[in-house]
């Protein structure tokens, strides 16, 4: 029951509000983050190798092909997962390529301090196992280093949270429980690669704790990670504590990145408290101490060469020194041939920030001098 | 009664929003943004370039700048950010109004948005030459540094034209 008067006011102020300062402020009101959404993207590397010797062809390679997919259900939770395809081909019955779940987790968003996470997560550990897009890092392959120490792309099931440190300006966390390693999977050679579980019916006997804090300020970030967790998965000879066998992982990482110039490093340390009895069980060589680490170092010539350019070519240096037998238990003879020294150079040419060519040359020593050889890759590589 | 419920209908008009933005700030972080890059007790209009809605702020009849607010997307959310110039069309300060992914809110914070304030349309802003990466969101630094050169040019380029005075 309204006055003709009163409803006439109500329609011009419609009318005119897109042009009152009023309404302006308001137009942003409109709160649709409550709508679903979701987001497609995905990163891949395509590359050549050929490693010097007489039995070593060159190759190509898709290495990988992930999809990347996000679903916003609410302001409040996401789901995001990676599908990743390694080597590009699976066949029935034929040896190589794998379909993998990378990650999948669900973040509940509840404040920017605390994001609960849950699934399939990658633990927070150096550089590359949590940021391996291939634009983000110089070589064609990740650093071995990245293999064998930290055996990235790690990935298991668990929850936990991820945050910024209240009153902190760029200090950030996440820390999650996960599955635990499982000794039977340790090597010499490889260290704790084989004993990830990946999310595949993964045993949860051994819970384990990982986490990690950073400081991140514009070009700069320095962080800490660590893993804890049992390995001995109930098996009577090792232990059928929750944390018997325990494998003890610590991590420092650093990165500069301030116009021409980028830098990075990282160092790990690992233990493994009981590799003895893990390899009088499994008849391994598992060491009991796998350390090590890399620096690296490059420089954009475009700064030099082409100042307007909005592109990038890094020429870059990394050098990598790590043993998966840095410690072995007595019974032991260390393997020479695992204490590995690598060093790479390349050129990186970006023409947009998130598309990359590479090119490197890497030259593969050891502290026996047995099978070293030297390696040339050729690749691309995009994320989005 | 019936003039307090002709009020409310009127209000209630008033305050559905004509125009909904693909994503949006809350209009108090914008009012405290616009407060705090331009000081207490100026006073914002929105006047429309081109359907484009941007803010012209004065203080007693002297204009102070410009802002626009804007969206691009990140690694998978989009970031909601301000842009604000002063009368000789340099960047005053950027503003993340807000940030929905849970890693690389560092580009909300003063040490990296400090970068910005000073440039012109001339830039180069461009990650990796005056602008500085944020480790672990590279995504969300480059969109909101590409993003910003975007609101620059366009706030510049009206400004010049006379489309904003």
């Amino acid at each position: 029951m309204l006055s003709p008067f009163v409803r006439l006011a109500a329609i011009v102020i419609l009318v005119l509000s897109p042009l009152t300062p009023l309404a302006g402020r308001l137009a942003a009101q409109s709160d649709d983050d409550t709508e679903e959404r979701t987001t497609v993207g995905g990163y891949g590397e395509v590359q050549y190798l050929n490693a010097s010797g007489a039995d070593t062809p060159g190759e190509v390679n898709v290495r990988r092909f992930v999809v990347y997919l996000a679903h916003t259900f609410s302001q409040k939770l996401t789901f995001r997962g990676e599908l990743e395809l390694e080597d590009a081909l699976i066949a029935g019955g034929e040896e190589g390529g794998e379909v993998a779940l990378e990650q999948a987790y669900l973040d509940y968003q509840l404040s920017p301090a605390f994001t609960l996470r849950t699934g399939l997560v990658l633990p927070p550990i150096g550089i590359i196992n949590e940021t391996h897009e291939p634009p983000t890092f110089n070589g064609v392959e990740r650093p071995a280093f990245d293999q064998f120490v930290i055996p990235s792309t790690w990935r298991e099931i668990g929850v936990g949270a991820t945050g910024a440190i209240p009153g902190s300006v760029g200090l950030s966390y996440r820390v999650y429980v996960v599955n635990g390693l499982r000794a039977e999977g340790f090597s010499g050679a490889n260290g704790i690669r084989g004993g990830r579980q990946e999310g595949r019916e993964a045993s949860f006997t051994n819970p384990s704790l990982t986490g990690r804090l950073e400081w991140t300020r514009p070009g700069f970030q320095v962080g800490g990670s660590f893993w804890y967790g049992g390995s001995a998965n109930k098996n009577p000879a090792l232990g059928t504590g929750a944390f018997d066998n325990s494998v003890a992982l610590v991590s420092a990482d650093a990165r500069y990145d301030n116009g021409p110039v980028s830098l990075r490093g990282v160092f790990a340390n690992l233990s493994i408290a009981d590799a003895e009895a893990i390899n009088t069980l499994y008849g391994g060589q598992v060491g009991s101490r796998i350390a090590g680490g890399y620096v690296e170092g490059a420089y954009n010539l475009l700064s030099v060469v082409a100042r307007k350019s909005r592109q990038r070519l890094d020429a870059f240096a990394r050098y990598e020194h790590f043993n998966t037998q840095a410690g072995v238990p007595t019974a032991v003879t260390r393997d020479e041939t695992l204490a590995r020294r690598i060093a790479t150079v390349g050129l990186t040419y970006k023409p947009v920030y998130n598309v990359v060519f590479k090119g490197d040359y890497r030259i593969r020593r050891n502290q026996a001098g047995l099978g070293e050889d030297e390696v040339i890759g050729l690749g691309v590589g995009y994320q989005f | 009664m019936r003039l307090a419920l002709a009020l409310g209908t009127v209000l209630v008009c008033a305050l559905v929003p004509s125009h909904a933005a693909a994503q949006s700030a809350p209009p108090a972080k914008v009012a405290g943004s616009v407060e705090r890059i331009f000081g207490p007790g100026a006073r914002t209009d929105t006047v429309r370039v081109d359907s484009v809605s941007v803010l012209r702020i004065s203080r007693a009849g002297a204009l102070l700048g410009f802002a626009q607010v804007r969206n691009v997307k990140g690694k998978d959310q989009p970031i909601t950010y301000l842009v604000a110039i002063d009368p000789t069309d340099h960047l005053k300060d950027i503003d993340i109004l807000v940030y929905r992914e849970p890693h690389g809110g560092e580009v909300a914070y003063e040490p990296w948005r400090k970068q910005f304030r000073g440039k012109t349309a001339a830039g180069p802003l461009e990650v990796g030459q005056d602008i500085r990466n944020i480790s672990g969101a590279t995504i969300s630094s480059h969109s909101v540094t590409r993003g910003v050169r975007r609101a620059l040019d366009s706030l510049t380029a009206w400004h010049a034209s006379g489309r904003l005075k």
